[in-house]
Formats: structure tokens, sequence, C-alpha cells
């Protein structure tokens, strides 16, 4: 297709003689959901990290909305809106559940020391816009009794869920969710499943690195699968049950992994 | 007007102490450079102020501009030195690579100072600013002292405003956030080195601007004011003050500050060893870092972080008409 | 050509000096992984401890050598005990700043107990030897002589015995070593006396060498040290010992050309620049993802 939202092609990367990534080569439509599923060391994580710009290819290229970001900073990505969470949980700790997901909003000129001295009143002014914005979000998520606790006091589904407001306050236009389920129990497990579907109802879209099988059946349009470092098939999920090449690489996986 | 001297020396620690604390306390960064910037903006004061150097006295520069623009002045070289230092050490370094990076940094300057005589006369150092402006102001020389004070008290009290509403400005949310999580703050669109750097040249100014005042306060300035004890003190004022709370600090300084050093002045130091007074309180202050960190890392007062109190009771208009907006915090 | 010559010579014995310190230094980071800022007081503390022992022992320098080195491995013993342990867990840069309160503190008791003048000891002097093109004192060569056979000495200690299989085997990874069966406490505890002594005896030597010695010995050579160690790579003891190679080389050489007051400062560029462009050492290559942002 002509118009996909990001386009990987040919990501390649080794970390000292150690392949991580091969060749990787996938793309993504706007709204669409997209499972980026595989065995542990398939390279998923890598992939992300490149994609973000959280670590340079050897070679290889990624297009997002049709502007290439290869060598671009992570900062540099982000603000053209595509934004990723981290597989552990990475909030700032001795902020507030507040201040957390307030700063996943994008007003960047708000920010410069200059103006914060000068324009302190009109800033905090502009801000109470934001700051309403962010409390229905975090309404949306369950996290409002939450909101002026320091975020190292959550537990760890809870942080889950703010790094979900933060990426839902910053309005991005693709999201890169790594490995959302991790060691969560089903009941939150079902929440933050039904936070990525909103996400994606709501407009956005998703690429969803995850072991949960199920939930990517349930959630995702198309399903690209790895395993040491390649791409070994690319489709609905439907289509990947009679595939060889997944079967075996998912030999001896439980399939309700969680 | 012992205490009026006390006062005044604990009055312009605290404003270095702030500017300390935006870096340390706010950015997350051990800078070990910092009171160079005070020494640096305290030399270059003199040296602008103080005219030619008289043989065999020498210095470079030797300007006589009044003290109220020979300030700003070291202020603006000092913060281009910082400029420096801050691009090669904050782009990449972090914790103790950044500590030993300023360190190196640092050193290399006062070893430059102390030897190459033509700087500030290596050794021997800048004295005789003395009381600018006495004269016209038409003061004893207590008189002068004690405005000297008020006007650093005054500065204090300015700073404290500077430095609170940058706390709670977003830009003072955003250096804690990358203080706490440089990756998340990346992620979200932030740049890193370009935030941190801001804070340290603000910094780097509030501590050239201690330095003139330091100039003014004690009217000499050579290396052997330069030392790390000096340092240690305003470091440890800080961990006891908190982390990153104003007002702490400034309550850190005044008690490690004031409360030590009169303490040990009631220590006895017997007469054949004048050291021990001096070596007793540098004793203590290093207990006191330890002790501090140990049992209370963050503080006698911890770091207040913002408090939400929305929505306002008229949330139901969605006009962002240009109400008084002081409903948070 | 000469001056050259002689200055790499003399480079050479500053270099056994800081190879000995920076190990020291080295290890300590291996094993508990911080940098301790008063590491250069147990090279102070050896110092004195051979100056009160020359009282006793006069001019043997073999009886105030290992006295000072007793007194290092003290240190390092008390330290350890005192601070490193207590600090178990906390971020390196506050148990940084906790040894750099410690320097601060034995440096001012070391005031109290002897005085801030300088002092010395009271050895005769050897005469200079020409050994090749070099130019050395007897000190020089004593000097250059006990660096290489601790450095010997280190490289069988870590190389053949369980007790540096150990050492590598904490510094690695602590709690892996812990259930492998190693005692790991022990073993830090012991590498610890081991780099106090050896720090002290490298604190009578650098005493010896430059002639006078106050409170501040150690300290001033600690950046020197941590230069040393940064250059060769933190936590590698043979990176090191190159390490310590070259910037003993580049201070002697850089300041017989200039004046020897300087040399510090073309450590600290050395130290600055080396950050900035391989902060693991000449001799590591760079890990690969950073944060660039």
């Amino acid at each position: 297709m002509s118009g996909a939202l990001l386009e990987i092609d040919d990501l390649t990367k080794s970390f000292g003689g150690v392949s991580a990534v091969r060749h990787c080569t996938f793309s993504v439509d706007e709204g669409q959901v997209v499972g980026l599923i595989g065995p542990n060391g398939a390279g998923k994580s890598t992939v992300v990290d490149l994609v973000s710009g959280f670590g340079e290819p050897d070679s290889g290229s990624v297009t997002f909305a049709g502007v290439p970001l290869t060598g671009k900073r992570p900062d540099a990505i982000s603000r053209l809106g595509l934004i990723r969470t981290f597989q552990t949980p990475r909030e700032w700790r001795n902020l507030t559940v507040m201040d957390n997901v307030l700063l996943g909003r994008r007003k960047f000129a708000r920010e410069s020391l200059w103006r914060s001295l000068t324009a302190a009143r009109r800033i905090r002014r502009d801000e109470e816009l934001d700051r309403a914005v962010v409390r229905d979000i975090l309404e949306r998520f369950g996290l409002t009794e939450l909101k002026n606790e320091l975020a190292v006091r959550l537990s760890g589904g809870q942080k889950r869920l703010l790094e979900f407001a933060r990426i839902a306050a910053a309005e991005p236009r693709l999201i890169i969710v790594d490995e959302p389920m991790g060691g969560v129990n089903p009941v939150l497990g079902s929440r933050i499943g039904e936070a990525v579907r909103q996400f994606a109802t709501d407009g956005l879209t998703v690429i969803v690195v995850e072991h949960n099988l199920p939930f990517i059946e349930k959630t995702c349009d198309k399903v690209v699968v790895m395993d040491l470092g390649e791409v070994i098939a690319q489709g609905p999920f439907s289509g990947l049950r009679d595939n060889p090449r997944v079967v075996e690489a998912y030999l001896g996986m439980d399939q309700s992994h969680g | 007007m012992y205490w009026v001297s006390v006062i005044t020396e604990a009055g312009i620690f605290a404003i270095l102490a702030l500017g300390l604390d935006v870096v340390w306390g706010w950015s997350g960064d051990f800078d070990l450079a910092f009171y160079g910037y005070l020494a640096l903006g305290s030399y270059l004061t003199f040296v602008l102020s103080i005219g030619k150097p008289t043989p065999p006295v020498e210095y470079i520069i030797g300007w006589h501009l009044p003290v109220l623009l020979a300030i700003p002045l070291a202020v603006v070289v000092v913060v281009g030195l910082a400029a420096v230092i801050g691009a090669v050490a904050l782009r990449n370094l972090r914790e103790i690579y950044f500590a030993v990076t300023t360190l190196a940094a640092v050193s290399a300057v006062y070893l430059l100072v102390e030897n190459y005589t033509p700087l500030f006369d290596g050794y021997n150092g800048v004295y005789g600013l003395i009381n600018p402006g006495q004269t016209a102001l038409n003061l004893t020389y207590n008189g002068y002292r004690i405005f000297l004070l008020f006007v650093v008290l005054f500065l204090l009290f300015l700073a404290y405003l500077l430095v609170q509403r940058l706390s709670r400005s977003p830009f003072g949310r955003l250096l804690r956030a990358i203080r706490e999580d440089e990756r998340a703050a990346a992620a979200y669109g932030r740049r890193v080195f370009f935030t941190k750097y801001r804070a340290y040249l603000l910094g780097a100014a509030l501590a050239g601007l201690t330095g003139g005042l330091f100039a003014i306060f004690i009217s000499a300035f050579n290396p052997s004011a330069w030392t790390p004890q000096e340092l240690l003190v305003i470091y440890a004022a800080i961990l006891v003050g908190g982390r990153g709370n104003p007002r702490g600090v400034i309550a850190g300084v005044f008690v490690v500050y004031i409360g030590f050093i009169e303490l040990t002045r009631f220590l006895p130091s017997p007469a054949s060893r004048p050291d021990f007074g001096p070596a007793m309180r540098q004793i203590l202050i290093g207990l006191l870092i330890i002790l501090m960190l140990r049992f209370r890392p963050q503080g006698i007062f911890r770091e207040r972080p913002g408090v939400d109190r929305g929505p306002r009771p008229a949330a139901a208009e969605p006009a962002p008409a240009p109400e008084p907006g002081e409903a948070v915090r | 050509m000469t001056t050259f010559l002689v200055s790499v010579g003399i480079g050479l014995a500053t270099a056994a000096i800081l190879s000995l310190s920076a190990v020291a230094f080295t290890l300590e980071y291996a094993v508990s992984r911080i940098a301790n800022f008063a590491h250069g007081e147990f090279l102070t503390i050896g110092a004195y401890a051979a100056y009160s022992g020359q009282r006793f022992f006069h001019q043997s320098v073999v009886a105030a050598a290992l006295i000072a080195a007793v007194a290092g491995m003290l240190a390092g013993l008390a330290l350890n005990a005192c601070l490193i342990e207590q600090f178990r867990g906390r971020s390196a840069i506050t148990v940084f700043i906790a040894t750099l309160g410690a320097a601060l503190i034995v440096q001012n008791v070391l005031v109290i107990a002897y005085g801030a003048a300088n002092l010395s000891y009271s050895f005769t002097q050897g005469g200079l030897h020409h050994v090749g093109p070099f130019l050395w004192t007897t000190s020089d060569l004593e000097v250059i002589f006990s660096a290489l056979t601790v450095a010997a000495l280190i490289f069988l200690l870590l190389q053949r015995t369980r007790f540096g299989k150990a050492i590598r085997a904490v510094s690695q990874d602590r709690a892996l070593a812990q259930v492998s069966g190693i005692p790991a406490r022990r073993i830090v505890m012991q590498t610890w006396a081991l780099s106090g002594a050896i720090s002290g005896f490298a604190g009578f030597v650098l005493a010896d060498t430059i002639g006078t010695f106050g409170p501040q010995l150690g300290f001033s050579f600690l950046l020197l040290t941590i230069t040393a160690t940064v250059t060769g790579g933190i936590g590698r003891p043979y990176a090191t010992l190159g390490g310590a190679l070259i910037v003993g080389l580049v201070i002697q050489i850089a300041g017989a050309y200039t004046s020897s007051a300087y040399q510090l400062v073309y450590a600290f560029l050395l130290l600055v620049i080396l950050m900035l462009l391989r902060p693991n050492g000449v001799f590591v290559r760079r890990t690969a993802m950073e944060v660039r942002a």
C-alpha cells in the first residue's frame, strides 16, 4: 500500500557478533492495530528500539508519514507523533501522577526557562486547559484518586495504567506498546486490553508487542511474527495457525501466556 | 558587627546554594565545578573594577568599572565558561563520570589560576575592593557593612522568588522528570541535553553573581579561599536542607553555616594547635554529610511536588476566558 | 632528545606509583561498584604511619614500607565496614559523596594528630644511576622495582589463585557469586584490605619520592589516580596499568617541555578528553546503545 503510516524496510542490527534483527520488513497503515509477536529473543524489542530512535540500525530504513526516521534522535521521533512505552514501566518516580500525565502533553513551548520566569501567570492559565484534559484522562484510567500521589508509590499495575494515561495525553499518531501485559494479573490484564482497544477505537495507530496470544487475536488487524531476528510471517491472526514456520517457532510455548 | 558579618556570608552562600540546587537538586547532576564559577566571578569582579595593577602585582584586564557594571559582566564571562564545561560534561556523561569530569575541569582551571600569574597574580590573588561606593553613600565602615547585609538579604529574597517560580513552572517539572528518567523524557519529545544545559547555565550565573558579592564582602580573593573545604559546606547544607526544596536549601545553609560555625567556635583549641578548631569543624561537616546521606538523604525538608487542586467549580464553562487562574497549587 | 628520555624515565617512575594507586582504586571499584573518593586517604595514612614508624625503625625502608602497608590495610578494612557496607544498595553517586565526607574527616584527623605542616622522612638519599638512556635515583629504582613486583603479584593473585577468581566473580555479579557459594562479603572485605595495603605502600613511596608531604598528599594524587584508571578502563586491573603508564608518561613529558606546575593540568585535560571520546577507557570498545537526546 502506498500510504502506509509506518514503513520498516530491511532493518538489520547486530550487537557484537550477535545478529539481533535481520532484514526486517513490514508496514503499518493508519488506524491499524498490528501485533508484533514471537518467542523471546526474536528481536521484537530491538525493532521497537530502532524504530523509536533508541538505537541506530546497521542498515535498512524506517519511514513515518513519509519522513525518514533513521538517524533521528528519540525526542525528534517522538515529536513527529510516534510514541512508545517501555517493557518495564518508566514513570517519573518522585513526581505526582498528575505531573506524570501532564508531562505527556506536548506543549513544549511552555517549558522555556525564560518564559517560565517572565510569563508565569499566563503559562499557568494556559496549562489549566491541559489540566482539565488530563483530569478526564485520569478518570478514564481510574487514576483520579491517585492524582497527587507520587508515582513511586503506585503498584506495578497502576504504573502501567499511568503509562497509558500519559500516552493518551500525548495524542500521538502511532503508539508502540511494549509488552503491556507482562507479569500482570488477569483482571488488570483485561483492563489493559480494553485500554489498547480504546486507543484503536479513537483512531490511533497501534503496534503491540505481546506474548498474550488471545489478546492479540482479539485486538489486532494484522500480526507480524518474528523469530531469531527475522520476520517469518505476517497477516491476519487466523492465517497463522496453519503456518508451519509459526507453529514451529512457538513449539512448546504456552498459548495463554500472561 | 560580628553577627552582621556571619549572616551576610550565610546569605551569600544561600544564594550560591540555590544555584547549586537547580543543578544538583532539580537536574540531578553532581557538579563539582560549581565553586569554580564563584571563584571566577569573584576574580573577574576584582579585575574589572580595581584598575590597573601596580607591579609586581599582575593580573589581566584591570578596568575601573563601577561594581554594578563589573558584576554583571563577570557573570557573563562565568556563564561563558560554564557553557564550555557544560557542553563537554553534560552531553553524555552522568553520575560519577559527570562529577569526575567537572572536578577535573575545575581543577585544571584552578591550577591555571594558581600558577599562571599573569592571570590573577597566582598564589597571591587579588585584593583591594574595599566597600565600593561607601563614600558615595556617605556611610561609615560599619554602616556600609550593615548596608551590604541588607543588599545581600534582598538579593537572596529575589533569588528565592526566582527559583521558587521556576520550581513550580513547567520547566521545573520537566527538569525533575529528566532527573528521574531521561529515556522516558526523550520518549516524550523532550530535549534532555538542552534542558539540562539551560539549568546548568542558570546555576552558574547565580554562582557568578555570588562570586561578585563575595568579592565585595571579603575584599580579596586568592586560591586559599578556593579549597575543597569551602565547597563541601555548600553541598552539606543542601543535603541537610533538602534537595529540590528552595526553602529547605536556604534553611540548610543557615543551619549548617551558622549553627556549625558557631558551635565549633566553642570547641577548645589548645594553644599549641591552632589548627584544631578548623580541623574539627571539617570533621563535623564530613560526619554531617555521611549521617545525612545515611539516615535522611532527602533532607529535613522534602521536595514538595505540586498538588493539583482542580477542577475549579465553574468547570461547566468551556470558554477559555482569561479568568484569574489561581486554582491550582 | 635527552630531555625527552629523562622525562620518559621519570614518567616511568611516576607511572609506577600511579599504577599501584590506580590498580587499588580499580579493585575497589570492581568489587564494590563505587568510585572511592577517600582512596587518596589510604595513601596519606600509609605515608603518615611510615613517618611515625620511623621513630622506631630509623633507616629501615623495608620496615617503613611494611608499616605503611599495614596501616593502609587497616584503613581499607575500616572504610569498607563503616561506610561501604552501610551504604550497600544506595546509588553510586550517594556513596561517592559519602566517601568525600570520609576523606574530609580523615584528612582533618591527621591535621589534628600531626599538625598541618609538611613532614618528611629522614632516610639517607641514594645516588643517581644511569640505566640505559634513563636517569634514575635509587629511590626511583626502588619504586619501579616494587611497582613491577606488586603488579606481578597482583597478576598471579588474580589469575592463579582461588581468591583472584572469587574477586572476578564478585566483581561481575555479586548475587550470582554468592549463590555459587562464594562468601562475597568476606571476599569484598579482603579485597579492600588488599587494596588498602597496596595504597598505603604507594603512599609511603610517593611521599618518599616527592620528599615532603602533608595531609593533602593522597587527595591531590587522587585525581591523577582517577585519570589513570579511567584512561585504562575502570574496573579492569590490566587496562588500568596501561592507563597509569600513559598518564605517567604524558604528564612528565608534557611537563618537561612547558613547566612542571602544569603537569596536573595536562592530566586533567586528558581526563576530560577521554570522557568525551572513550569513557570506558582507551583499551575498551565503546558500548553500543546510549540515550541520545
